[in-house]
């Protein structure tokens, strides 16, 4: 691991634990497993550049898929994650054959269309063992000295998760996959005629992905001992869209500022403003024509600015004169 | 000598418009061709063509004594065919240098494994050496860490030709290289072709004859979609159709 990516793994971690004993357990484990889907989302649409207005449906696959594991084969609380994130995947494997085919408005769409199917599958068609609109309640037995039962060791545990999947997503988002997905997002085309088969590598992010997303899913599931519709109600992908913009799509930095900043506005505002969803709209607004790098972005142009100014002074001399 | 590529009765036609009609078109291991023609007269359709940017209409493409017709464009760069576009295309959010990683590494075995291509940072020291190389090139290794988009148009150019040749192609079709570029810029872009035109064939489409005159063997005139005459550039620019449809019927008399 490079110094680099040490600290920034720290940075994150520590940040979480600082705002712990502000906010409480119960919150940043929420906050830091949104932060997980937020990654995951920004990997597709800030990376990429393929916006996706169901994404939700891997989080909710995870989070249904762990739960009915728990609940009628078996309560080993590692296994669930596992086959959570497995099946997400295995999800994204087929119907990304279709999605990643299509770009713009169609991707969009088409994700948006599966997530209702998912939506409508758990809550009437399979109602028998999803229990409906009502969901079902889940209980893991510990693993080794893990209760996932216990508030705290779920803390640790999805803090631990985030780290991971952070440093893994940084790995490959920095590696010549990662300049290849960064390309198409700039020029599909073009990146073909540098012999890459674009498809595969469409797919590849997509089906990684949609695993990330059914990792927060497993998680959602085990921190609430709950699973139900709403996991996977499409209009929770606007959190995802929200939280990549505000933070500055295209980092990882940046959608784990975003996810943090959502999860805030979104459970906070609503004590002082009834209507809040009408202030995330006007945000929303302010983003798109004033503020289109976010926080993060932001914060990487006064970086660069800096730099650049401390070349041009050196290599005008500034400085080195001493009056 | 064998042809690299050839076309057989090679037709795109869009909608009611035939923009390239029955081309048969050659070229030889090593040689260097121009396309020259008015606008319009599918030049650059026959490029995309060649290239499987899109499928012909009718007829067939080889290369290297391969049926490539259907084949899709990622698979003729690695048989050895590289482009570059009339429209400057690199990618403006990379770094010059990260703009050369994915051509570069096509040719690196060790690169290709999964763990490396997916999980080793692009920053590699040997993936960056060899990015410097290629821009060495063409005179951009100062401005290897600048930002794409803050390359002047000529650059952009520059680096667009050294990412083709950084895909060690056989034959490298360049699209208008020149269009667009400052007289000095044009200067540089000619001395480079003339340094590497050794090493693959080349097919040049231009605008600005007189500066490729001096680089082809070969020229080739299309008017209408048709290839209208083609051999050594000085017989061709001479014949009367080729000026006819370039500077429009010769009056004999002139009076002012």
């Amino acid at each position: 691991m490079r110094e680099r990516e040490l600290i920034a793994l720290l940075v994150i971690a520590g940040g979480f634990l600082l705002i712990t004993p502000v906010l409480s357990v119960n919150r940043v484990t929420d906050f830091m497993i949104f932060c997980i889907f937020a990654m995951s989302f920004d990997l597709l649409y800030g990376y990429m550049g393929r916006l996706s207005f169901g994404h939700l449906l891997f989080l909710g696959t995870g989070a249904y898929c762990s739960g009915l594991f728990l609940k009628y084969i078996s309560r080993n609380p590692m296994l669930a994650i596992i086959v959570g994130i497995l099946v997400a995947g295995l999800l994204g494997m087929l119907i990304g054959l279709i999605i990643v085919r299509t770009t713009g408005a169609c991707f969009a769409l088409i994700n948006l269309a599966f997530n209702h199917i998912g939506f409508f599958l758990v809550l009437s068609p399979l109602r028998r063992i999803t229990n409906g609109e009502d969901g079902f309640g889940i209980h893991a037995l510990p693993f080794g000295f893990l209760n996932f039962s216990s508030r705290t060791t779920m803390y640790w545990f999805v803090l631990i998760c985030l780290v991971l999947v952070f440093y893994l997503l940084k790995r490959v988002t920095s590696s010549p996959f990662g300049i290849l997905i960064r390309s198409i997002k700039e020029d599909e085309t073009r990146v073909k005629f540098l012999g890459y088969n674009t498809f595969f590598y469409k797919w590849v992010t997509f089906v990684l992905a949609g695993s990330v997303a059914g990792l927060a899913g497993t998680l959602t599931a085990l921190n609430y001992n709950y699973v139900n519709p709403n996991v996977m109600d499409v209009h929770g992908n606007v959190g995802a869209v929200f939280a990549c913009l505000i933070g500055g799509a295209g980092s990882l930095y940046g959608a784990v500022v975003g996810g943090v900043s959502y999860m805030v506005i979104s459970n906070y505002l609503p004590i002082y403003i009834q209507r809040w969803e009408m202030f995330l709209g006007f945000a929303l607004l302010m983003i798109i024509f004033r503020f289109q790098k976010g926080i993060w972005g932001y914060l990487q142009s006064v970086w660069e600015y800096v730099e650049r100014k401390k070349t041009v002074m050196k290599a005008i001399g500034v400085g080195a004169v001493k009056r | 000598m064998s042809d690299l590529i050839s076309t057989q009765d090679l037709t795109k036609r869009f909608d009611g418009l035939v923009a390239v009609n029955q081309v048969n078109f050659s070229l030889q291991e090593g040689q260097v061709a121009g396309i020259i023609g008015p606008n319009g007269s599918g030049k650059t359709t026959l490029f995309n063509l060649l290239s499987g940017f899109f499928p012909p209409s009718a007829g067939r493409i080889t290369f290297c004594g391969k049926d490539i017709t259907k084949i899709p464009p990622h698979k003729r760069v690695g048989m050895g065919m590289a482009r570059t576009f009339q429209l400057v295309s690199v990618f403006d959010s990379l770094t010059v240098w990260e703009n050369l990683v994915l051509s570069t590494i096509r040719f690196k075995r060790d690169q290709q494994s999964v763990q490396s291509f997916f999980f080793a940072p692009a920053r590699k020291r040997i993936v960056v050496d060899d990015c410097l190389k290629s821009l060495e090139l063409v005179g951009l290794e100062k401005k290897a860490s600048a930002r794409t988009s803050e390359l002047s148009y000529g650059e952009k150019r520059m680096l667009e030709i050294a990412i083709g040749l950084s895909l060690k192609p056989r034959v490298l079709l360049l699209d208008e290289p020149l269009s667009g570029l400052s007289d000095h810029e044009i200067g540089g872009v000619l001395d480079l072709i003339h340094r590497v035109k050794k090493n693959f064939a080349l097919v040049i489409i231009e605008h600005k004859i007189s500066k490729i005159v001096s680089v082809v063997k070969k020229l080739s005139v299309m008017n209408e979609g048709k290839i209208l005459c083609e051999g050594d550039p000085e017989q061709v620019l001479r014949d009367p159709a080729v000026r006819e449809c370039y500077w429009g019927k010769e009056e004999e008399n002139c009076s002012t």
